[in-house]
């Protein structure tokens, strides 16, 4: 299918794409990697009047190591990210999970920051980036702030982000020593979205988990933390039954879809199965 | 004179890569929509978002405003002139079709059913403009489940039937006399196992979405379709519009990919011919994936009610067969007679004595269903391995022990089987044999009790598929039998050129089966010319006038013959040449690579390219002899031909999740002789993945106001190769007694094997915990629900009764 | 699909009743909706439901079709279809109130009908989406007839949908402004996961929401 007409601007610098942007008004739309825009366009169940298109400016691209975090520019593709050194040895689990994240195809395309601002609850990062506390930092007209992970998700397909704002980069808190990671993706065949996805992160102190961060994908209009495991975990013995134990209450305080891939009460389950794998896997136990 | 040149390898039996593949795969060649004919004018569709819903009101004026748009029609302006989209398969006498406008003119019984059509200059300003087209509708009940379809009070589809059932056809052995009455097996059974299994509703998805280019021609029509008919096509046109056959061309360029969904006359067909010929410009349309989805006809769908009888000791003694077939909202060109095609498969390798068949064809407001690959014999063989493990485990006996005790043993050939067919040659023994041992049945079976044992939670499951199907569609006085439209022959020419090249046209319409490769083997062999030198002509009604299509794995085992078949006439002249010329008795002549020679003397011989220059300059041929070594023959099948094999396939089943991995596939086919091993093993890959697909992946699901919800691949997941095992293939080789070249058909049995394996080995790997049966696709939440012992589990959301289109009150886990 | 609600007002039946049929106070409590005219029983207007990037603009009408004042039951029938042929929308509403301690229960059966490319292409989210946009359609009807409790003067011109992250549109006309106690809960109304934020809309609105969605 074809999209509807639209103005296409590419700008050289953030500053040029937020003006472009703010001169677009409500029917502007940013293109990072299209993965997901472009074939809602091609279907026309959207129809901005103007594109702008930030894959050629220059600062949106690459990771840099920035003292206790690491940057990512937000249009770093997912292959570059899943093969960069400092994802890799900073923050494992976002090279784990973006290596999940549909097709190669799609990874060359597909940018870190593109598939965080469409927010699709059902996409992989959006929870590995909220169980990793990172910062989202936007520039607007007014400047540039960041964003915590926990408030950028704001609804279904929804983030903190105005219409004259881009997100430029992605903090990521270096993990400290003592973390190990896991992402445990369940989906129907190879290409596709999650149907549930969790992102585990455990510090071990010995036989017990000192500390957990859950991340869950798809179990509720955002990605969700799921804090009752979290509680659950800290101090907890580093086995198999404490930890099946602990993932009983992933399902607490989520409110996963109905949809063609699963109803509700499944979605639930496995979290529930799905949390216990990552974070033993994650814990070595 | 040259000498006679070493006799070359033969080519039938060598794995060739197929020569056609270099231009397909690179694209360089020439697809469908890849026309641009001078003039041209782009169409765009607009569809029904309604499944079921009287047009009140609609207006294409406001788009014929819009840029670059030429016309703008409605079912209004084409009501006079459509025709029906036509069905050529009454199966029964009383069969009810209500008409098949190609776009809508009162009412629209589908989503995605054509209401409008844009022509622009180009196809984005044909795409814009479709939004200024208004439609009202006045919304109609949606007709989704077939039982409730039949039941009393029920909304009709169409306004002017009585009922929503189309047909019922029906088959009894005791009435037939192939066989005893089926009501004494019924009544004397010792042992009765009934189950009731739902085929869910399938998209054929082609490679290639549907393109077609209709040039005016004259006062006729030169049309370019992606389809595989494009014979039948060309006779369907003429009655449809009434334009004289005569005056229709149809071209079907390199084709790309079909599996059966390529078959029917399509709307936009009609659409495009009729916009062509009103604007007197070529014009085009092209469908996009989601089009596709919506509208090419869908395959499957049907509920399948079957109980089996049997002896305490396992002896089979009867077969009742009852379906529901959705025929969607319209009869499309052989969509009534599919689920027929399986009416003489469920029997399968068995020695049966008592069968009774009798198929319901029931209208919903649904995309209309027509053949996918295996049409009718998927859904047979599927019922039939799955109730013989379901037989097996309620007589607490092996399954495979039960097949073995029921199945035509190679001495029984040929066997006339209780539907009246001969299977003419088999061997279910070797196949198993071979199939058991590749795959480590017995090691499998220690790993399952050991697991079982010691309660994994990943559980293995082992499944057996034991088929055979019937195909090279068809002896004509079968089809006749079975109130076909048409018959089943197939033609073929071979015209020797002056440089001893040869062309060969073949009525068969190849849209990625490897014909040119086959064919040309089989020339080569037969005239001794190299390989190289075959050129294989087909697909335009001008260059290849004669034929009937690709459908039914009928391609090599009815058009091969009939290449066959010109060939020895080709022989038989030449023959005739080639004594004038060494000036012997054509008795005193042999044949073989490629030259004459008299017997005894080998040193004085004519090659076939001697012979083709001597016949084209004319100079000096026996009296009375026409200057042509030319010939055709048409072919028509003595009887279908019979693949069989066995498809063993032992899975994972992670039973928290309900993942299902497919660990092992095996599968030895009997296909009789391999014309070319690498396109047999490639269309067996092929099918497997679309049969495992059936089983695990995929399944087009409507909602409960009849939205087709599985508008993308997204939500129809088919599979990848990512998502499949490595299949481990292997063939035994009974050669067909019914052809000369001993081969029976391929491009199906991989499709209709490999379903019933995989899901009788989630069943296996689940029964100990009293898992049933699991509704396909087995997807991980049915597996999971099946285990939890609640009901069944539709993959849809819980706010529809969406059920793959085979709707049903019951199934699933019992 | 068929979707509940239910919430009680601290408002008289009589005067819940009486909003309720005053079709320009209700019809803006659909998000995005704006109202265009009104033609005794029917109105017309355009319901914008903005998701991300995918935008649809449905244009209809709405009526009564039934007014039960013995048994407190009206039914609104709404029918629109996308502005740019995407499908079309229809949703029947049955309100039914009954008395509560001195407030009243309204309770609110919608059966919605999504046909198109939301139903078609949306990963079967289209349930969801409904149920979210009818949720807040039944937040803002319940804010709309509080607000009737302390203002009932509260006019047409006035009451226009909250701003709402799933279905954010201003209204197409007249630019009317948000209903305070709405747009201090802002965005968070429709947030089913933060009831903490709707603060003291919660407290006011008795919550019986609960959602079924049948067959």
């Amino acid at each position: 299918m074809i999209p509807a007409a639209f103005d296409y601007v590419r700008p050289s610098s953030v500053a040029e794409a937020v003006s472009a942007l703010g001169a677009a008004g409500e029917d502007g739309k940013v293109l990072a990697g299209g993965q997901s825009l472009i074939p809602v366009l091609r279907l026309r169940m959207a129809y901005p009047s103007v594109l702008v298109d930030v894959g050629r400016i220059p600062e949106l691209q690459g990771v840099r190591d920035d003292g206790d975090a690491i940057v990512i520019g937000a249009m770093t593709t997912h292959h570059a990210v899943m093969h960069d050194e400092l994802v890799r040895q900073h923050a494992p689990l976002i090279a784990q999970a973006t290596a999940t994240v549909a097709d190669p195809q799609v990874r060359h395309r597909g940018t870190f920051g593109g598939a965080l601002s469409h927010a699709d609850p059902a996409g992989d990062l959006g929870a590995v980036a909220l169980a990793l506390g990172a910062e989202f930092v936007a520039s607007g007209p007014g400047g540039e702030r960041r964003i915590a992970a926990a408030d950028f998700f704001v609804d279904y397909l929804t983030t903190a982000l105005s219409p004259d704002e881009i997100l430029t980069a992605i903090r990521v808190p270096k993990l400290g020593a003592g973390w190990s990671s896991h992402y445990e993706k369940f989906n129907r065949v190879a290409q596709a979205w999650s149907i549930v996805g969790v992102a585990a992160l455990v510090r071990r102190d010995g036989g017990t988990i000192a500390e957990a961060r859950i991340g869950l994908t798809n179990m509720g209009p955002t990605p969700l933390r799921a804090f009752a495991v979290e509680q659950a975990l800290a101090g907890a013995e580093a086995s198999a039954e404490s930890i099946a134990a602990a993932a009983a209450h992933t399902a607490e305080g989520t409110s996963a879809p109905s949809d063609l891939s699963g109803n509700a009460d499944y979605r639930e389950h496995l979290a529930r199965v799905l949390t216990a794998r990552a974070v033993r896997t994650a814990a070595g136990a | 004179m040259t000498a006679v040149s070493d006799r070359p390898a033969a080519e039938i039996g060598k794995a060739r890569r197929r020569k056609e593949d270099q231009h397909l795969i690179t694209g360089r060649t020439t697809w469908t929509d890849n026309m641009t004919l001078p003039g041209m004018v782009h169409l765009a569709i607009l569809r029904s978002p309604m499944a079921h819903a009287t047009i009140t009101s609609i207006d294409a004026t406001p788009a014929r405003q819009r840029p670059g748009v030429v016309a703008a029609f409605t079912g209004k302006d084409f009501a006079d002139i459509q025709g029906d989209l036509p069905c050529a398969w009454p199966v029964t006498p009383d069969m009810v079709n209500p008409g098949a406008p190609s776009l809508a003119v009162t009412q629209v019984n589908h989503v995605g059913e054509a209401v409008a059509v844009v022509a622009a200059r180009t196809k984005a300003e044909a795409v814009d403009a479709l939004e200024a087209i208004d439609v009202e509708y006045e919304p109609l009940p949606p007709v989704l489940d077939m039982e409730a379809a039949v039941a009393d009070g029920a909304p009709l589809v169409h306004p002017n039937t009585t009922s929503n059932r189309s047909y019922t056809w029906t088959f009894e052995s005791g009435a037939a006399g192939t066989g005893q009455p089926i009501d004494g097996a019924l009544a004397g059974a010792e042992v009765t196992v009934t189950r009731r299994f739902i085929q869910q509703r399938l998209i054929p998805s082609f490679m290639e979405p549907r393109s077609v280019v209709v040039q005016p021609v004259g006062d006729g029509i030169l049309m370019h379709s992606s389809t595989q008919v494009p014979h039948i096509l060309r006779t369907m046109l003429g009655l449809t519009l009434g334009i004289p056959e005569h005056k229709v061309r149809v071209s079907a360029p390199d084709v790309g990919g079909g599996f059966g969904g390529k078959i029917p006359v399509t709307p936009e067909e009609v659409i495009t011919t009729l916009v062509a010929r009103k604007l007197g410009k070529p014009a085009k349309f092209t469908e996009s994936r989601s089009e596709s989805i919506m509208s090419a006809h869908h395959g499957r769908d049907q509920i399948q009610d079957i109980t089996i009888t049997a002896k305490r000791d396992g002896t089979v003694t009867g077969l009742d067969v009852h379906l529901f077939a959705d025929m969607g909202a319209y009869l499309r060109l052989v969509g009534p007679g599919v689920p027929i095609l399986g009416a003489f498969m469920y029997n399968a390798i068995y020695k049966i004595p008592a069968y009774r068949f009798v198929c319901e064809g029931i209208f919903t407001t649904k995309t209309p269903t027509d053949a996918y690959r295996g049409a009718g014999r998927p859904e047979a063989t599927f019922a039939i391995e799955r109730i013989m493990d379901e037989l097996a485990a309620e007589l607490g006996m092996d399954p495979m022990e039960l097949r073995r005790k029921n199945w035509i043993t190679h001495e029984e050939f040929p066997f006339t089987t209780v539907c009246g067919l001969t299977y003419d040659s088999g061997n279910y023994e070797a196949a198993t044999d071979r199939a058991l041992e590749l795959i480590g049945w017995d090691e499998l079976r220690r790993e399952q009790a050991e697991r079982r044992e010691r309660h994994d939670p990943v559980q293995l499951g082992l499944g057996i598929s034991t088929f055979t199907e019937m195909c090279g569609l068809a002896p004509s006085r079968v089809l006749g039998s079975l109130d076909y439209g048409a018959g089943g022959w197939e033609n073929a020419s071979i015209r020797m050129l002056a440089t001893g090249k040869v062309e060969v046209v073949t009525g068969t319409s190849a849209h990625g089966q490897g014909h040119e490769t086959a064919f040309s083997q089989i020339v080569a062999d037969k005239l001794g010319v190299p390989f190289e030198d075959v050129e294989i002509i087909h697909g335009d009604t001008q260059s290849s006038p004669k034929g009937l299509d690709t459908y039914g794995s009928r391609s090599l085992a009815v058009g091969g013959i009939a290449i066959v078949q010109a060939a020895d006439k080709v022989i038989e002249k030449a023959r005739r040449v080639a004594a004038h010329l060494l000036e012997a008795s054509e008795d005193d002549l042999e044949f073989e690579a490629g030259a004459f020679s008299v017997k005894g003397s080998p040193g004085s011989s004519v090659s076939m390219g001697d012979i083709a220059f001597a016949t084209f300059s004319a100079h000096n041929l026996p009296d009375g002899m026409e200057p042509s070594l030319d010939a055709d023959a048409t072919y028509d099948p003595v009887n279908f031909s019979f693949p069989h094999g066995t498809h063993l396939c032992a899975v994972d089943v992670d039973t928290e999740t309900g993942r299902v991995t497919i660990r092992k596939y095996v599968c030895v086919d009997d296909v009789g002789n391999p014309i070319n091993p690498l396109i047999v093993e490639g269309q067996v890959h092929g099918g497997l993945a679309q049969g495992i697909a059936q089983a695990l992946f995929e399944e087009a699901v409507y909602d409960d106001a009849g939205n087709l919800t599985t508008g993308t691949f997204v939500d129809y997941t088919p599979p990848s190769a990512a998502d499949l095992p490595s299949f481990t293939t292997d063939r035994t080789v009974t050669p067909s007694t019914d052809n000369p070249l001993g081969v029976k058909g391929v491009g199906e049995a991989g499709t209709i094997a490999s379903t019933p394996a995989v899901v009788n080995a989630v069943v296996d790997a689940l029964r100990p915990f009293g898992v049933t049966d699991v509704q396909m696709p087995c997807t991980p939440e049915r597996v999971w629900r099946a285990l939890q012992g609640t009901e069944k589990s539709d993959r849809a959301a819980s706010g529809t009764n969406a059920y793959g289109g085979a709707a049903t009150t019951e199934g699933g886990a019992e | 699909m068929e979707l509940d609600h239910s919430f009680t007002v601290p408002v008289g039946i009589d005067e819940t009743w009486r909003v309720l049929l005053d079709i320009e106070r209700v019809a803006p409590c659909m998000p995005g909706a704006a109202l265009e005219s009104v033609d005794g029983g029917e109105f017309t207007g355009t319901v914008k439901v903005k998701l991300g990037p995918i935008s649809l603009t449905y244009k209809g009408k709405a009526a009564f079709v039934e007014k039960d004042e013995t048994a407190h039951r009206a039914i609104i029938d709404a029918r629109g279809r996308d502005a740019r042929g995407n499908g079309t929308a229809a949703a029947k509403v049955t309100a039914t109130l009954s008395e509560e301690d001195g407030g009243t229960t309204v309770a609110v059966h919608t059966e919605l009908d999504i046909t198109g490319k939301p139903a078609q292409f949306g990963r079967g989210v289209m349930v969801d989406v409904g149920n979210k946009l009818i949720g807040q359609f039944a937040d803002n009807l319940a804010a709309q007839l509080r607000g009737a409790g302390s203002e009932p003067e509260h006019g047409a011109d006035e009451a226009a949908p909250a701003s709402a992250p799933a279905a954010a549109a201003p209204p197409a006309k007249a630019e009317p402004e948000p209903i305070n106690l709405m747009s201090s809960a802002g965005p968070a109304v429709a947030k089913r996961l933060a009831p903490v934020a709707l603060g003291i809309l919660v407290l006011l609105i008795a919550v019986g929401r609960r959602r079924r969605k049948r067959r």
